[in-house]
């Protein structure tokens, strides 16, 4: 068995350091790219979204590079993630493609047996012990805590650092070292080196940079090719930017959510514009614009693919939260046709109004 | 009298029976949108986020016709309608969407309704009675009164004695409301060609054609139409399929493939709407489908002849 499994953001770090652990082989399928978007593109239904079409991309290209089984998580609805290993299986079946799916559900929805009867599937071919195995599963966690927080850091403070491109430097090369590890143990090594390493920029205390949150569908704002690497871009402009989904916050949310804990803070800021959850994170987008501005932020950035069907609800809710709060919501839809220029056009616009809004203020004051 | 408005849209095509007897009985007005017309379509889409499908854009339009007329709107949040089983994200979300994209709004009823018992249908009714009149006793016969007329009020169409048939199959709005969709029922029977919709077959084949699939759809929709066309296509029916959706279904991108997927070459017909559809071209589709039925039909017929 040589697993692999869709990219979502900086899941692939922790995801090799388990296998590697493990001792179970898998391939990591290249960083999504033009490539992957066009073969997902031809194969995939013309109308389904966007992540749908980037993850059989993937898969196609690990499969090339001897994949035989895919690991996917699932949902059971509202929303259409969670019919995608259906249709996924279907495709590859009629590519002739042969491989496994073992498709990670909520224990809600399939019952707990099968779960254990899945995670069974993956970790048969581990001959580790069971303390082995958690232990490797523990380190994952770490690690994709651990390069979350990295990232994070770094989006915020390149509108702090006094050398232009610091931040971004930095990111590029714990990433690259990161993921050339022989070891789980040598990853976290590494990664807190850089952990410390980022307190060390330089930064000027001074600046007051623009500061945009980055809300919206999580596919699309977690992994950086299907936004067009907009914190990449934000960061080369001197913005301070803030995301909170990402797969760690995901592992979180989940975890606490048959306790209904989780995610507290969003819950209670979206009460007001959206206080149920429609399926997929249509009510955290809300919420994380509410507390975007609570937390002293210029402006949201929403994106979600073409289609997407709660994030079109959040659409429609977002002006007004704008409007009520006085904080600027721009949204970005993306999809296999999207055009860099107009897009950079775009968040340029809206930088510019932000950049804007502050002077009015400062004058008026 | 409270003026109570309430659109024709969406699932108003399902339960107008139960909406319009259970107001009646609690002693309301109603005050209903006229059926879907080009006002009525073109506030929608003036209204509504660009991204949306159509029937949902048209439910704005019908909510923006009753605006000034009605004390309240109807524009319940329907959750869930089976066991387990969802509808669509915007049914979950539609009255947050309409509230915030049509201005000076009259107070909503937009009570959340998990239909998937009757205990829970019967409190989702009290709630809103209680805004409108004190007297429990009122409620609880509206209640049971619609519901009987509910369940007795018949459901789908079957035509007979036409020679071609076909399985219409797509959402409810989709289906009956003839502006969206062209009158294509009409269409068809002038063609000669009779329909049968998902209401008439028993829902045991439904269920039973579902259990195939890898996972079991968590979508009512998607459950119903899949199950309704792969068993008439299956069991040679009808002669063909037609499919009517709007552009921008999520569910629809998902179930229609599943679909192609069960029933080989069987005729499908998937008819797209959305508010750019001209009608000269969605006739000549429907022309040319009935052509290839008829063709086929010609052949089978004559092959069965030479037995
Ligand atoms: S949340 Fe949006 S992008 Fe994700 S599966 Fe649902 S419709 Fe597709
Ligand atoms: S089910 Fe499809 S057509 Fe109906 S509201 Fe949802 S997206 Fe629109």
């Amino acid at each position: 068995m040589k697993i692999t499994f869709p990219h979502l953001g900086n899941v692939y770090f922790a995801a090799k350091a388990l296998f590697d652990e493990l001792g179970i082989e898998y391939v990591v399928p290249p960083l999504s790219n033009k490539e992957a978007l066009e073969i997902g593109t031809l194969y995939s239904p013309e109308e389904i979204c966007l992540p749908f079409k980037i993850m059989i991309g993937n898969y196609i290209k690990s499969i090339e590079n001897g994949a035989d089984t895919i690991i996917i998580t699932g949902s059971c609805g509202p929303c259409r993630f969670g019919e995608y290993c259906e249709l996924q299986m279907n495709i590859l079946k009629k590519l002739n493609k042969n491989v496994d799916f073992i498709v990670m559900d909520v224990p809600s929805d399939i019952g707990i047996k099968e779960i254990f009867n899945r995670v069974g599937k993956i970790s048969s071919n581990s001959s580790k012990s069971k303390k082995e195995k958690i232990k490797a599963l523990v380190k994952a966690l770490k690690i994709i805590n651990m390069i979350d927080e990295i990232e994070a850091d770094a989006h915020y403070i390149a509108g702090y650092e006094k050398n232009s491109g610091d931040s971004k430097r930095l990111l590029n090369k714990c990433k690259r070292d990161a993921i050339n590890s022989k070891s789980a143990d040598e990853m976290i090594n590494i990664l807190s080196e850089y952990k410390r390493k980022i307190n060390f920029i330089e930064i000027d205390k001074e600046r007051k940079p623009l500061k945009i949150a980055i809300i919206g569908e999580i596919y699309t704002i977690i992994e950086p090719f299907s936004n067009l690497y907009i914190e990449d871009k934000l960061m080369d402009y001197g913005v301070s930017s803030k995301r909170t989904l990402s797969p760690s916050w995901w592992v979180k949310n989940t975890a606490l959510s048959p306790l209904k804990i989780n995610s507290l803070d969003i819950k209670k800021a979206s009460k007001r514009y959206l206080s149920l959850c429609i399926g997929g994170h249509a009510r955290e987008c809300v919420g994380e614009a509410v507390i975007a501005k609570n937390e002293g932020f210029d402006g949201a950035i929403q994106i979600f693919p073409m289609g997407c069907m709660p994030e079109i609800v959040s659409k429609a809710i977002l002006p007004t939260v704008s409007k009520d709060l006085n904080i600027p919501i721009m949204s970005l839809i993306v999809d296999e046709m999207t055009g860099e220029a107009g897009y950079i056009t775009r968040i340029e616009a809206f930088i510019d109004l932000l950049e804007r809004r502050r002077k009015s203020v400062l004058f008026r004051s | 009298m409270m003026k109570i408005g309430i659109p024709r849209g969406l699932l108003y095509y399902n339960y107008q029976t139960f909406i319009d007897s259970f107001f009646y009985e609690l002693g309301c007005e109603i005050i209903y949108s006229e059926n879907t017309n080009k006002t009525i379509l073109d506030n929608g889409v003036k209204y509504c986020v660009d991204e949306a499908c159509l029937p949902i854009k048209v439910f704005h339009g019908h909510v923006y016709s009753l605006r000034e007329k009605s004390d309240m709107i109807f524009i319940p949040r329907i959750m869930r309608l089976y066991k387990n089983e969802f509808i669509c994200p915007k049914f979950c979300g539609l009255p947050e969407m309409v509230k915030n994209s049509i201005p000076n709004l009259p107070p909503v009823i937009q009570d959340t309704l998990y239909a998937d018992s009757k205990t829970v249908l019967k409190k989702w009714a009290f709630s809103i009675g209680e805004k409108i009149t004190n007297d429990r006793r009122k409620i609880e016969n509206a209640f049971s009164i619609s519901l009987k007329k509910h369940k007795d009020s018949k459901k789908g169409i079957r035509d007979k004695n036409y020679k071609i048939n076909v399985a219409l199959s797509g959402h409810p709005y989709n289906i009956y409301d003839n502006f969206l969709n062209m009158n294509v029922i009409k269409k068809l029977n002038r063609l000669n060609v009779g329909v049968i919709t998902e209401e008439k077959l028993n829902e045991e084949y439904i269920n039973r054609q579902v259990l195939n699939l890898y996972k079991k759809p968590f979508w009512t929709f998607a459950r119903n139409t899949y199950g309704f066309t792969t068993y008439l296509a299956e069991n040679s029916l009808v002669d063909g399929i037609i499919y009517i959706s709007s552009f921008a279904c999520g569910i629809d991108s998902v179930v229609i493939e599943l679909i192609k997927d069960r029933i080989g070459n069987f005729p499908f017909l998937i008819l797209k709407i959305d508010e750019h559809t001209g009608e000269a071209g969605f006739d000549t589709r429907i022309e040319a489908f009935v052509d290839m039925i008829e063709r086929r039909k010609g052949i089978e017929d004559n092959i069965s002849a030479s037995w």
